[in-house]
């Protein structure tokens, strides 16, 4: 019996980390159908070993208890990776660009969307004075200024790859690593490093909870 | 939050991460192996399989066209071709070419580089060999020093006394004589012995895979990926980064093409093959997995001898490309 309930508990962890909207956190859209349909598998072959085994004692691997302790403790302690910390430790390369995304008009576009443009084409001339309206958390750099920056993931966080705008933060703000920020204002073109370089000028900044899809794809 | 508790907080969403992407792939390919065994007579198609050194793994690497699982998902068929007697080599060839030579991971491949089309040749290809390659050094092994006792025990069980002699099979001296299989003889199990078998099987492996995605997501966040990719311009440097990258980053190879393309335009052409090559074959979140397979020895062979073999076709690559 012991055997069904450990399929039971799996399948409930799989399955209510679909529901609860933990795998938005954690892995990229495409797959959490199939999360969601092996958590449901899980459970039903759970059920009918139970069934099947109502009176019967079993005995039980101490692996298996390791890995139903796991899993209690995936259950309990939800995901809170440290965004910026991922960030610091990647490299910046994007995936391909959805193809429509540069048709946009640019009060329209998302963070990632901003970087894949800015990426795309050299001039920072060709977006100075574009409005600007994106959300991002605040990416603390170990050589360098702070960056409103989002996530991709192609699968899952393990491959999670930065994307990270240049913001001319206004006098007396602190951005605080980590913090999710609403930022409406316009790009501008600046010197930095004696190159000319595109940069976010904020109208308004607004501290915002972290969002309920935090990665991009 | 002090840094080191975030970064305790950023393994443990890797790990979970890691761990809810691999379980449906797992249960994939633990289905998979049940639906063989209730379907399939074990004598019908496994005596079929040709026994000759060569044809052995060649035939094995083919069959992962079957299965559109990533690598968590093939260990436990390997497992169960070898417990039901199949050739050594068809059985290896299997494990280690069917991560890439399949229709999701070739179309994954294909999808994230379109303009590379050697990538798609090359792939497959290296697969094929490195699985054809690693199985046929295995098989040199005495099983005893290749496979994991349980699983050596299963499979002597599974095969006729002609042979393997009766004081080589640790089970049947004792109790009720086991009846001999023929090859004309049924032996399908019930649905409900599949189910038991397969529960079994998947929660042995589960407890694998925790702990494989656990080592990942730690040496992962502790290991700065800046430090690997550092070396990216360098012919042999590259080669052996990626190598590196693919076996701590431990992604499956279904969707392993698009995260090399987050750094093709970094590293050398080999280095981009030797990343999609590797990983499928040996990574951290593997190597419990393989424990069910394998005794050490023989999964360090694995390893070195893979490692070796990649890095020798990256560097052709790379003669070849740059």
């Amino acid at each position: 019996m012991i055997r069904g309930i450990l399929l039971i508990i799996w399948g409930w962890i799989v399955l209510w980390s679909v529901i609860s909207g933990r795998l938005d956190l954690l892995l990229r859209g495409v797959f959490h159908g199939l999360v969601g349909v092996s958590g449901v598998a899980l459970l039903l072959a759970g059920v009918v070993l139970v069934i099947r085994h109502l009176d019967r004692r079993e005995r039980v691997p101490w692996p298996w208890w390791s890995s139903a302790t796991i899993a209690m403790l995936v259950l309990l302690v939800p995901p809170n990776p440290s965004f910026s910390d991922l960030a610091e430790n990647r490299p910046q390369g994007l995936p391909e660009p959805p193809e429509l995304a540069f048709v946009l008009p640019p009060g329209q576009r998302t963070l990632t969307e901003w970087v894949r443009l800015l990426r795309s084409q050299q001039d920072p001339d060709l977006v100075d004075g574009n409005p600007v309206n994106i959300s991002g958390f605040v990416w603390t750099q170990r050589n360098g200024p702070p960056l409103i920056a989002r996530l991709t993931v192609r699968c899952c966080l393990a491959d999670a790859t930065p994307a990270g705008l240049a913001v001319d933060w206004p006098d007396g703000f602190e951005p605080t690593t980590n913090q999710w920020l609403a930022i409406q204002g316009e790009m501008a073109v600046t010197m930095r490093k004696e190159q000319r370089v595109a940069v976010v000028m904020p109208k308004t900044i607004t501290p915002i909870p972290r969002p309920k899809r935090p990665l991009e794809p | 939050m002090t840094p080191s508790l975030e970064k305790i907080s950023t393994a443990w969403a890797i790990f979970q991460g890691l761990l809810l992407e691999a379980i449906p792939f797992l249960l994939l390919g633990v289905v998979i192996a049940g639906l063989a065994r209730w379907l399939v007579p074990q004598t019908a198609w496994i005596q079929r399989l040709p026994k000759n050194p060569l044809l052995a793994p060649i035939t094995g690497a083919l069959m992962g066209f079957a299965l559109p699982a990533c690598e968590c998902g093939n260990v436990p068929v390997a497992k169960r071709l070898l417990a039901s007697g199949a050739p050594m080599g068809t059985a290896f060839g299997f494990l280690f070419a069917a991560p890439v030579l399949n229709p999701i991971v070739l179309a994954s491949t294909w999808a994230a580089f379109p303009d590379q089309p050697w990538l798609l040749v090359a792939r497959p290809l290296g697969a094929f060999v490195i699985a054809v390659l690693l199985s046929l050094l295995l098989v040199q092994l005495p099983e005893t020093q290749l496979l994991e006792h349980v699983l050596l025990s299963e499979r002597r069980m599974s095969q006729p006394l002609s042979t393997v002699g009766l004081l080589e099979r640790s089970g049947g001296l004792v109790g009720d004589p086991i009846p001999e299989l023929t090859p004309t003889q049924s032996t399908r199990l019930r649905a409900s012995d599949v189910l038991e078998q397969s529960s079994r099987e998947f929660l042995d492996l589960l407890a694998l895979l925790v702990l494989g995605c656990l080592i990942a997501a730690l040496v992962q966040t502790w290991l700065p990926r800046s430090w690997l990719l550092a070396v990216g311009g360098a012919p042999t440097g590259s080669i052996l980064a990626l190598m590196l990258l693919a076996v701590v980053v431990s992604v499956c190879s279904s969707v392993d093409a698009f995260l090399a393309l987050g750094f093709a335009a970094q590293v050398t052409p080999g280095a981009l093959l030797a990343f999609l090559l590797l990983g499928p074959v040996v990574d951290l979140k593997l190597v419990g997995l393989f424990t069910v397979l394998m005794r050490p020895r023989a999964i360090a062979i694995t390893a070195i001898a893979a490692s070796f073999g990649v890095l020798i076709i990256g560097q052709w690559v790379n003669l070849w490309q740059l």
